[in-house]
């Protein structure tokens, strides 16, 4: 493994960039970058966008072999659009992300990850085969499945730190090399049972988008919640196995199955356009989740819209529903812990 | 019915208005404004089969199956007009969609819970302009339980993006044959192109003679023109409505009639307009000489169709838009304009929710700078008249005029 490549959306091929030998690294928008991205763009753009442009803005990146921008939405295009004017020496790729996931979809998606692997092997100097990537697609899927049994031991207190320590490890798992990851989940899953050390809370199901600070994870948990299971761009969404489905050669599979992931609200279902309600509700009564936390970032056009259904949805299955606006991080989420507590306390009674 | 009434009341107004008119009197924006009005009334009369669309649909292809379609934004845009757009906008963030969305959706979303929209036939979303549009497309398609068909359209315009479109939109005919049980007449097709074909050099001709100094267009004569004239492309009252304002230009250019007399300061405005009645022109025109003289949305960026190969050229129009594709792609196009219309500054009213256009806003106004056009971001909600402070934006407007009128004027915008 050499060098790191950036990425922003949970849609990044990280296998296709693994398998060219080089480190996926995802941008989260964490730290104390000063506000600045609303002066290239708008104030009124998602701010998981603008925080990670904040971040390139300050400065506040590792080295970079070159970065991957998944056209996924409107504010991830002005993202693209915004790169070269914040570091216009960056190597750039640009794929273009479909938005629903029927087979001209995915022949379209393959052909732009056959570009990308080229300009992957360009940055790396290393291209790719079939059998690298048939290997780094086995390797996330072991990741993926990996770090699903880790974060059902923090849910459920076998393992120690609530979700916010299994967050650190979420974020770790797209910005160091998936073996390191892979290697302490093994670690993880050897260490002895904590069962009964933890405080168990409500069981909520949290979804939305983008919310990577473990110090906001930690705050739903401290008013007396417990993340059972998410449905988060920044959480469960973030590293989806399989990463290969159907016929076809391996990049044809991988585009596949990135389409065919848990969806985000930007990727439509032509057969049921309104099935995101439907899957939270379905999530929710299989991880047993007494109340589901809606979290979205502002500006979220996506999201913004799916919430009334979503909403009703959920109001009609008789599972309780907080919807909540922030800026993915802890200081917006802090302002709102009063009304997660009562939440919570709701739940409780 | 509420909304077939209001357009038929619309339609018999404006042509009694036109049947009373003179050989001079000036009646493009009427034409416009009757065959708006028209295909409103077809929409919502329960007689014809029915498409509630994004903006990209191609309208000229679904005449040719014998679909009377609309992009959903019309709904809001039409009553703003009329100062109706309020209710519809409350009525959706009661229902519980967020005021930091586009009001344009809000306002279709509110129809539709209003029960003002009717239920269409089928729905076909597009991924471009924005990403909020197609939201609301899919939203109406599971709020109605009606069929939808999603079309992809690439931000790139390589031959693969153009590809791989006119395929989507070939697989779109069968969706709609499917649920009309009407197939696609090539005939008709070509007649349908050819149409569109004739419209599109009507609008381009009328687009070049707005460009004269001074411009022949009065301050809201060219307004909405280039969104709602492809709704009716690939029918002869697009024909109509693109030779009459070509026809009009042409007349009052040839007499040396302006649009703004005594017009001293050009301008291009970007996106759309403000949709409800607001001072603004008014203001421009009267105080300062003004004259908005292009509008973003008012060009001919496309080819003409070869009614041969009409997948492929339509296509490559989508693809071709400014509305799609990279923001350099936009400044590129608006660089040109602000040369070809001779204008002295922007405008960019920069529309609350709008992450496609607004979105960019920072990038716009550094990228028309460096190209020496000063830019005015007017922060308004364009549909929205609730939020609509017109004390600041009186304000910010005169300061730019001002700073306008006080710099070197351009040698080549002078009449």
């Amino acid at each position: 493994m050499s060098g790191r490549v950036g990425f922003a959306c949970a849609y990044a091929p990280l296998p296709l960039i693994h398998a060219a030998g080089l480190v996926p690294y995802r941008i989260l928008p964490l730290g104390e970058a000063p506000d600045r991205a609303g002066a290239l763009l708008h104030d009124s753009l998602c701010p998981h966008v603008k925080r990670v442009l904040d971040r390139v803005l300050a400065q506040d990146l590792p080295e970079l072999e070159g970065m991957v921008l998944m056209l996924s939405c409107d504010a991830m295009r002005r993202l693209a659009d915004a790169w070269s004017t914040a570091r216009p020496g960056d190597r750039l790729a640009v794929v273009d992300l479909p938005v629903t996931d029927d087979e001209g979809a995915v022949e379209r998606l393959a052909a732009e990850l056959r570009r990308l692997a080229d300009r992957l092997g360009q940055w790396s100097g290393a291209p790719r085969t079939d059998a690298d990537l048939a290997a780094s697609c086995d390797l996330y899927e072991r990741l993926a499945a990996g770090l699903g049994r880790v974060g059902e031991r923090f849910a459920s207190g076998a393992l120690a730190g609530g979700r916010a320590k299994f967050q650190e490890l979420l974020n770790r798992s797209v910005s160091e090399p998936p073996e390191a990851t892979l290697a302490e989940i093994e670690g993880l899953l050897a260490q002895p049972e904590t069962r009964g050390a933890e405080r168990l809370g409500v069981p909520i199901l949290l979804v939305g988008n983008v919310l990577p600070d473990p110090g906001a994870l930690a705050l739903v948990e401290s008013c007396g919640a417990l993340v059972v299971a998410d449905d988060l761009c920044s959480g469960s969404r973030q590293l989806a196995a399989p990463c290969a489905i159907g016929h076809g050669d391996a990049v044809t599979r991988l585009a596949r199955a990135s389409l065919r992931r848990p969806r985000c609200a930007r990727t439509i279902s032509s057969a049921e356009p309104g099935s995101l309600a439907r899957e939270v509700v379905e999530r929710a009564r299989a991880v047993a989740a007494r109340g589901v936390v809606v979290h979205v970032a502002k500006f979220c056009d996506p999201y913004l819209a799916r919430i009334p259904a979503l909403r009703g949805a959920l109001r009609q299955a008789g599972i309780p529903t907080l919807v909540l606006e922030g800026d993915c991080s802890l200081r917006s989420l802090g302002q709102q812990r009063t009304r997660v507590a009562a939440f919570v306390e709701m739940l409780e009674a | 019915m509420q909304m077939q009434r209001y357009f038929d009341d619309v339609a018999a107004g404006v042509e009694a208005k036109l049947a009373e008119a003179g050989p001079d009197d000036l009646v493009a924006r009427k034409v416009l404004a009757l065959e708006t009005a028209r295909l409103g009334s077809r929409l919502f009369s329960g007689s014809e089969t029915v498409a509630w669309c994004g903006v990209l649909a191609p309208f000229d292809l679904l005449h040719a199956l014998g679909v009377t379609s609309c992009f959903v934004e019309f709904v809001g845009a039409t009553l703003a007009l009329t100062g109706g757009t309020t209710p519809l906008l409350e009525a959706a963030e009661q229902a519980g969609f967020a005021t930091d969305s586009c009001s344009y959706h809000r306002a279709v979303m509110g129809a539709a819970l209003g029960g003002l929209m009717p239920k269409p036939d089928l729905v076909i979303a597009t991924s471009a302009p924005c990403t909020g549009g197609l939201a609301v497309v899919a939203n109406l398609a599971a709020h109605f339980q009606a069929g939808l068909f999603v079309v992809n359209v690439p931000h790139a315009r390589d031959e693969a993006a153009v590809e791989y479109l006119a395929g989507q939109l070939r697989v779109m005919v069968d969706f709609v044959t499917e649920r009309t049980g009407r197939p696609l007449d090539g005939d008709r097709l070509a007649v349908a192109m050819e149409r569109t074909n004739r419209a599109r050099a009507a609008l381009g001709e009328a687009y070049r003679l707005a460009a004269t100094v001074p411009t022949p267009a009065r301050r809201r004569d060219l307004v909405n023109l280039g969104l709602v004239a492809p709704l009716s492309f690939g029918t002869e009252a697009g024909v109509r409505i693109a030779e009459t304002f070509r026809d009009e230009l042409a007349r009052k250019v040839r007499e040396g009639v302006a649009g703004v007399p005594g017009e001293r300061l050009r301008l291009l405005w970007l996106q759309n307009r403000v949709q409800f009645r607001s001072p603004i022109e008014e203001l421009l025109e009267e105080r300062y000489g003004a004259a908005v003289v292009a509008d973003e949305l008012n060009t001919v960026t496309w080819l003409p169709i070869d009614p041969g190969d009409p997948f492929t050229g339509l296509a490559r129009r989508a693809l071709a838009l400014p509305l799609v594709g990279p923001v350099e792609r936009r400044l590129e196009l608006l660089t040109q304009m602000a040369a070809d219309y001779r204008v002295d500054g922007a405008i960019n009213p920069c529309h609350w929710g709008c992450r496609q256009g607004t979105g960019a806003r920072g990038l716009v106004e550094a990228g028309l700078r460096e190209a020496g056009i000063p830019v005015l971001n007017l922060e308004v909600d364009c549909l929205d008249e609730r939020s609509f402070s017109e004390g600041q934006v009186r304000t910010r407007l005169e300061a730019f005029m001002e700073m306008l009128a006080s710099r070197p004027r351009r040698p080549a915008a002078e009449a």
